[in-house]
């Protein structure tokens, strides 16, 4: 017989003090706040090039945007939904022609040397302009960066330059290089591309091709106390059913960027010890986008991509391509952007009666075999979800009489064959909406862009019209003004369909329960993880 | 009528047969049970079997009915598998054929450009010619008879070799037949039943390479096939397992099928010689 009595006190104080501990929240907690530890992060890919300020992308800023800083990080409360980082203020002249940065003192390098005014210059002259995927944009009309001390910067453009846009380009366009390290011999040829150097919490510590990316503790940062851990590593897993595995084998602390598959978040949400996040990707959304090639007769009508829009459950679409972690989209923004959005546009509700009368309409009738037409449709391979939906696009179409013929490709060969060759009628593609339609969203269905230039309007088509007012927009300095003319531009596109919106997505991050201070901006995977700490 | 029941005699025989008999029924049927596009979205999503009688094995990560898909791509892979094991037995036939019968220079470029090709993986070779001419069902049937050729080539070689020393060969040179002529009505029969032999080996790899093209995405995807079906489930392997189970299943008993009915015949036909 055993001794040991057990009281209704007991208990309840007991089940408690339990309860206590699961409901109180883990951040902010002085007594849980552990400095040091490592953090192992599932990697998807492993990128050739690291520089952040050449190649702007998520999966690059995923590993190098905790070893090489910009100057402001999206914020959720900050002014203008910033947070200064290098940079501590920023101010644009009224007529547009300069923006004034002023830097952080004390900021070094990783090798020792002080950060200046003359970095900022370097980066923004010589690598953000002349080479950055996104920064050729964006920085197109910068003339010149003055540098009248140390720590200012005077960005002097050309012809006026809309503030808000460059604001808005801040977190993911201001990486800043050190110049003394690039600026002997080719940029795109320097070594530190691939083993970055930076001002950021982290340094780079070493690269093992197809293992791990090891970022160690850069103690000589500028933030307070930060960063809180010791390293971070990127365990390189590529195969996305394997990200689960090793979160539940404890293996890994987190998997960011969606890499545990949706269709396994149910589950996983009810592992102990593991937890589903859908935030922190406020500020990358991607946008499932039907390409239309109108080169095509039949696709150069508008009644037909109308027929098509109306074809498309974009219900159905999120419910079940996306399992519910998607938005139906109205048009070319997305509806959580909190500048531009307007849901005032024509939309296209699910009607396949009206699809079929519209086809009929527009003189293509159902043959004998009651197919209208053939297209080709290419699914972009770089997502599951894509191709998903490239599968549910062609039973959709058929129920309209449209026959689609799916064609997979590499993703090589995917940008070759629409951007280069324009050897499709409909592509299925994920752009990326960055805060601006100016960065790479109006790109998209503006005429004049030379052939293979990736996710742009290589669809031939062409509106004056819209080319007009994506010029006026890209000169209107006044942010109001801006803003409408943007919210007349989601409007144009809704009517004419230069390409058709379906959806709007972002990531999930599953990770331990350990893992704190998760998600805590909207570019969270991507920001620079100072103040990430595992509690203990 | 003796071949038949000497050949039905065997139990793997008649266990292959059943298994391809089904096989091909569900091929044949596949329109009538099912017809329309088996890719059509039959209902909600990842619905387990046995749950709903209307779609008794479940859907898919759309709603697509995998009953529908399992017979549709029995249909493509018993396609596949002839097709290409047809491909390659007739230019096997024909390169061995040549190559025994000519002899000499003629022998010796064809016989090295064989063992070129025998000495790249199949497979290897497959997937490289799927992915520079881009997948359709024409080019992966081609692209596995690329890599499986070769076998038939050396033993429609082996057997030429010793037909063409016969008596009835050198008579119909006296009688002046035309060379290929001779090679191809009085040889080529002649050597057909060994090379015919590898027949079931042949339609067994090409189904198993034309899954593996599929799951790594390099299929027809306008076309139910079960390699594809494994590769869609993949992704959900925890919550729905059954959907890559299923076809897996399926695949595992065709290459069987196929594999113990050629079986039997071999030995039935290797029976019948050594009564003659």
């Amino acid at each position: 017989m055993s001794n040991v009595t057990i009281s209704r006190r007991a208990v309840l104080a007991g089940s408690a003090a339990l309860l206590a501990s699961t409901a109180m929240p883990d951040i902010g907690w002085a007594q849980t706040l552990k400095k040091g530890g490592r953090l192992v992060v599932a990697a998807d890919s492993e990128p050739r090039n690291l520089n952040p300020a050449i190649v702007a992308s998520n999966g690059v800023f995923f590993i190098s945007s905790k070893v090489v800083e910009t100057l402001a990080e999206a914020s959720f409360d900050g002014k203008d939904g910033l947070q200064p980082r290098l940079a501590l203020s920023w101010e644009g002249a009224a007529d547009g022609l300069s923006v004034t940065f002023k830097l952080r003192d004390g900021v070094r390098w990783h090798d020792g040397k002080p950060f200046t005014s003359a970095d900022v210059a370097f980066s923004a002259l010589q690598v953000w302009k002349p080479l950055q995927n996104l920064g050729r944009t964006v920085f197109k009309d910068l003339a010149a960066v003055d540098t009248p001390d140390d720590l200012t910067a005077v960005f002097k453009f050309a012809k006026p330059t809309p503030f808000q846009l460059i604001r808005n380009a801040l977190p993911a366009l201001s990486s800043v290089v050190p110049k003394h390290i690039y600026e002997t011999g080719k940029i795109e040829e320097n070594p530190a591309n691939n083993a970055p150097v930076g001002t950021g919490p982290f340094k780079f510590a070493e690269y093992k091709a197809g293992q791990y990316y090891r970022l160690a503790k850069n103690t000589d940062y500028w933030g307070k106390d930060e960063p809180w851990l010791d390293e971070i590593v990127y365990q390189v897993l590529p195969d996305r059913t394997s990200a689960a595995a090793a979160l539940e084998a404890e293996e890994i602390q987190l998997a960011a960027f969606s890499a545990v598959p949706l269709a396994d978040l149910d589950r996983i949400s009810k592992v102990p010890g593991l937890k589903v996040i859908t935030k922190g990707y406020e500020g990358l959304t991607y946008q499932l986008v039907v390409e239309i090639n109108h080169r095509r007769k039949e696709l150069s009508d508008l009644k037909v991509r109308q027929a098509i829009a109306h074809a498309i459950d974009k219900d159905f679409v999120v419910k079940t391509v996306f399992l519910g972690y998607a938005a139906t989209a109205t048009g070319p923004v997305p509806k959580n952007d909190p500048q531009f959005y307007t849901a005032d546009v024509p939309t296209y509700a699910f009607d396949v009666a009206k699809a079929n009368a519209l086809l009929d309409e527009a003189g293509y009738k159902k043959g004998s075999d009651g197919n209208r037409f053939s297209l080709k449709l290419l699914p972009a391979p770089y997502f599951n979800e894509t191709k998903q939906f490239g599968d549910y696009l062609r039973q959709a179409l058929a129920a309209i009489g449209i026959d689609a013929e799916l064609v997979n490709n590499d993703s090589p060969a995917h940008i070759k064959a629409v951007y280069t060759d324009h050897a499709f009628d409909l592509a299925v593609g994920p752009p990326v909406f960055r805060g601006d339609p100016a960065i790479s969203t109006t790109i998209l269905v503006q005429s004049g862009i030379p052939d293979g230039v990736p996710f742009s309007n290589q669809g031939g088509y062409k509106n004056e019209e819209l080319d007009a007012l994506i010029a006026k927009a890209s000169e209107t300095l006044d942010t109001a003004a801006r803003t409408e003319l943007y919210k007349e531009f989601q409007k144009k596109v809704a009517t004419d369909l230069p390409l058709i919106n379906v959806a709007e997505w972002s990531f999930i991050s599953v990770a331990r329960d350990t893992v704190s201070n998760i998600a805590n901006n909207p570019r969270w995977a991507v920001s620079n993880w100072a103040d990430t700490y595992l509690a203990g | 009528m003796s071949v038949v029941r000497r050949f039905l005699r065997t139990p793997e025989a008649i266990a292959g047969t059943i298994i391809l008999a089904a096989l091909f029924a569900m091929a044949l049927s596949a329109s009538l049970f099912f017809p329309g596009d088996p890719q059509a979205i039959a209902g909600p999503a990842l619905l387990p079997p046995f749950q709903d009688w209307s779609l008794p094995l479940g859907t898919d990560r759309l709603g697509r009915d995998v009953l529908a898909e399992l017979f549709h791509g029995a249909r493509t892979s018993l396609a596949v598998g002839l097709a290409a094991a047809a491909a390659a037995l007739v230019i096997g036939a024909i390169v061995g054929t040549l190559a025994g019968f000519a002899g000499g220079l003629v022998d010796e470029i064809l016989m090295r450009t064989t063992d070129a090709f025998q000495t790249v993986p199949g497979f290897l070779l497959a997937l490289a010619f799927v992915s520079v001419v881009g997948p359709s069902l024409s080019v992966v049937v081609m692209a596995i008879a690329l890599g499986a050729w070769t076998g038939p080539a050396r033993v429609a070689r082996a057997e030429v070799l010793s037909i063409r020393e016969r008596d009835y060969v050198a008579g119909a040179r006296v009688i002046g037949m035309h060379p290929l002529e001779i090679a191809f009505r009085e040889v080529l029969p002649n050597a057909l039943p060994p090379v015919l032999a590898l027949s079931s080996v042949i339609v067994a790899a090409a189904i198993l390479t034309e899954a593996a093209l599929s799951f790594l995405g390099l299929g027809d995807p306008n076309r139910v096939t079960w390699g594809g079906m494994i590769a869609e489930g993949r992704t959900v392997l925890r919550t729905a397992p059954f959907l890559s189970i299923i076809p897996g299943v399926t695949l595992v008993l065709t290459v069987l099928g196929v594999y113990l009915a050629g079986e039997g015949v071999v030995e039935t036909t290797a029976v019948r010689r050594s009564l003659s």
